[in-house]
């Protein structure tokens, strides 16, 4: 195990000393890609100045916002069409995977005539994405809740309530933190898309400025940054699955669940 | 008895469709919703079928598709043989390489938009390069995780009946890994044609992106809506293609393929025969062909209106000779 740890994290290093000596000795253009070095005493130059710390932090609230909205309506959204009325679950899921196919990024043309291009329109824009997988997760998860566990518990006289709390959550519990999980990668992903469409702060804007002024440094400091953000963002929602979801993470379930829920 | 169920159920499928296609007519009517900005639906098709009848949206949609299935292609091609060597016979090579691929799949595919324009300048290379990073990943980590997870008792098996190392591979390897492969390729090409659109709004000439852009710039409201409503129905007959496919490749696979999530309360009684999987490829093949000579004739245009930026000109003709040698 630790062997593995070690050899793991040895492959990190060696792509890091790659990335370092492959533009020191000339195997790629220093211009186009820079050191690594270089890259890491960029990000502390920028976040000394203190501009960059408040882009990071603008672009994190709108990621972390546009979520926040997409959990507080996909989730009991999907709860209830998914514990409650199939009947109209059915009628709606053809809308809603019409919905889920409707390129965020071609709607944000037409949600800016109704928000306007500011933090509405952008926290509208990820949330849009990001609340379709949770709702998709939600219900599979709602229904694929063991039937002979239900009965069980109904027999053992548990009220609805209960029955919901104790046997129906925690088995919805893995599938719906995959749909998070899924949802939070594609925040950040429609995150830079929406600040590189029409914005003036946050890393996406940094990130396409950098690029129109060919500061190719800056720019993979950009990149670096956001990747290290999303990535932190996945490991954090892992073990929050770990903490709270532990049980049946069984891996094929998740893979359906993904090619639903990304339509 | 049947029919009556079945059409039933197909009006309650498709009520809620219904419901909002007929707000989206009746709202604007009624000055509910102002219809300078969101015009009836009516008009939203009628401007699709002024479009399709110049010809203008099947350009731009060829050369959308043949940017999208240009890239597909290549991360195929880059990905599945990674995959399967790194899932059945390098598989501690794979275990020490996983962390460092998924922090590579990590990388913000829009992040990487600004970098590739860099190097590639904003001809077909960079628009196709940033499609294969996308799709690049769902397929290698679904194709390693599908061929590591084959049966052990189907390779035994095989083993003991003495088949070699190619037929192992073709017969038994393949067959089994095929589904679950499939889903990576279906993820990709959703997050394809995801990507594709934005990168046409942020440099391109031509592609659906650029169509709806253009309209939004020029504050044609009808054809936003145009654009945008067939790129959403694209999207949603791409799915459904992609799934079709899917299950025409996993017929064998019996009940196990008949994945609880995709097709939920879908009709899982049409399973289409291997034909039907050749025809989906076949577009797929003529789409590549047709779009590579669309693409070619648009940039030479572009070329031949732009001629004294020579140095563009080594962008553009270039994807388009490699793929069609015909012309």
């Amino acid at each position: 195990m630790e062997n593995g740890a070690l050899r793991k994290a040895g492959v990190i290093l060696l792509f890091l000393a790659l990335w370092e000596l492959a533009p020191l000795t000339g195997l790629v253009d220093p211009l186009f890609i820079p050191r690594f070095s270089g890259v890491l005493i960029t990000i502390r130059d920028l976040y000394q100045t203190g501009e960059f710390l408040q882009h990071t932090r603008i672009s994190l609230l709108r990621a972390f916002s546009g979520l926040a909205v997409a959990v507080v309506i996909g989730l009991p959204l999907g709860l209830i069409l998914g514990g409650w009325f199939p009947r109209i679950q059915q009628a709606t899921e053809p809308l809603m995977e019409l919905c889920a196919v409707a390129n965020p990024v071609i709607l944000a043309h037409i949600i800016i005539f109704f928000l306007g291009i500011g933090e509405t329109a952008k926290t509208f824009i990820i949330a849009w994405l990001c609340v379709w997988p949770i709702t998709f997760s939600t219900i599979t998860g709602i229904r694929s809740a063991d039937d002979s566990l239900l009965k069980a518990a109904r027999s053992l006289g548990l009220g609805r309530w209960q029955l919901f709390r104790l046997v129906v959550l925690p088995s919805a519990a893995p599938s719906i933190f995959t749909g998070l999980r899924l949802s939070a990668g594609y925040a950040f992903i429609m995150l830079i898309a929406a600040e590189m469409m029409g914005a003036g702060s946050g890393l996406g804007w940094f990130i396409v400025q950098s690029q129109e002024s060919y500061h190719v440094l800056r720019l993979f400091a950009g990149a670096t940054v956001i990747t290290f953000l999303g990535l932190l963002t996945d490991v954090s929602i892992r073990l929050l699955q770990n903490r709270f979801a532990f049980w049946n993470s069984e891996p094929g379930e998740s893979f359906h669940l993904q090619g639903r829920g990304i339509v | 008895m049947r029919l009556p169920a079945a059409v039933n159920s197909l009006l309650l499928r498709s009520s809620g469709v219904l419901i909002f296609l007929i707000l989206w007519e009746t709202a604007p009517r009624l000055a509910w919703v102002d219809p300078y900005f969101v015009p009836p639906l009516s008009i939203v098709v009628r401007e699709i079928w002024l479009l399709l009848e110049t010809g203008d949206l099947s350009r731009h949609l060829l050369v959308s598709s043949w940017r999208a299935v240009t890239g597909l292609s290549l991360a195929l091609v880059v990905a599945l043989p990674l995959g399967i060597i790194l899932g059945r016979w390098l598989t501690g090579l794979a275990s020490a390489l996983e962390p460092l691929l998924r922090l590579l799949s990590q990388i913000n595919p829009f992040a990487m938009l600004p970098l590739f324009l860099l190097f590639f300048g904003i001809g077909e290379t960079a628009k196709v390069a940033v499609v294969t990073w996308v799709t690049l990943w769902p397929i290698l980590f679904y194709t390693i995780i599908a061929t590591r997870t084959v049966d052990p008792l189907q390779i035994k098996s095989a083993a003991a009946l003495g088949v070699s190392r190619s037929e192992m591979l073709c017969k038994v390897i393949l067959p089994a890994a095929v589904p679950t492969i499939f889903i990576g390729i279906r993820i990709g090409a959703s997050l394809t044609f995801f990507i594709l659109i934005a990168a046409e709004m942020l440099g391109a000439g031509s592609g659906l992106g650029w169509l709806v852009h253009n309209s939004a710039m020029n504050y044609l409201i009808p054809r936003i809506y145009a654009g945008a409503t067939f790129i959403v129905l694209l999207g949603f007959l791409l799915n459904r293609l992609l799934l079709y496919i899917e299950a025409s490749l996993s017929i064998w696979q019996g009940s196990q393929s008949g994945s609880p999530v995709a097709g939920q309360s879908r009709a899982s009684s049409w399973r289409p025969d291997r034909g039907s999987a050749v025809a989906g490829t076949a577009i797929l093949v003529l789409v590549l062909i047709l779009g590579a000579l669309e693409v070619r004739r648009l940039n030479q245009e572009a070329l031949a209106g732009a001629s004294s930026s020579s140095s563009h000109a080594k962008h553009f003709g270039t994807p388009a000779d490699s793929s069609d040698g015909g012309l």
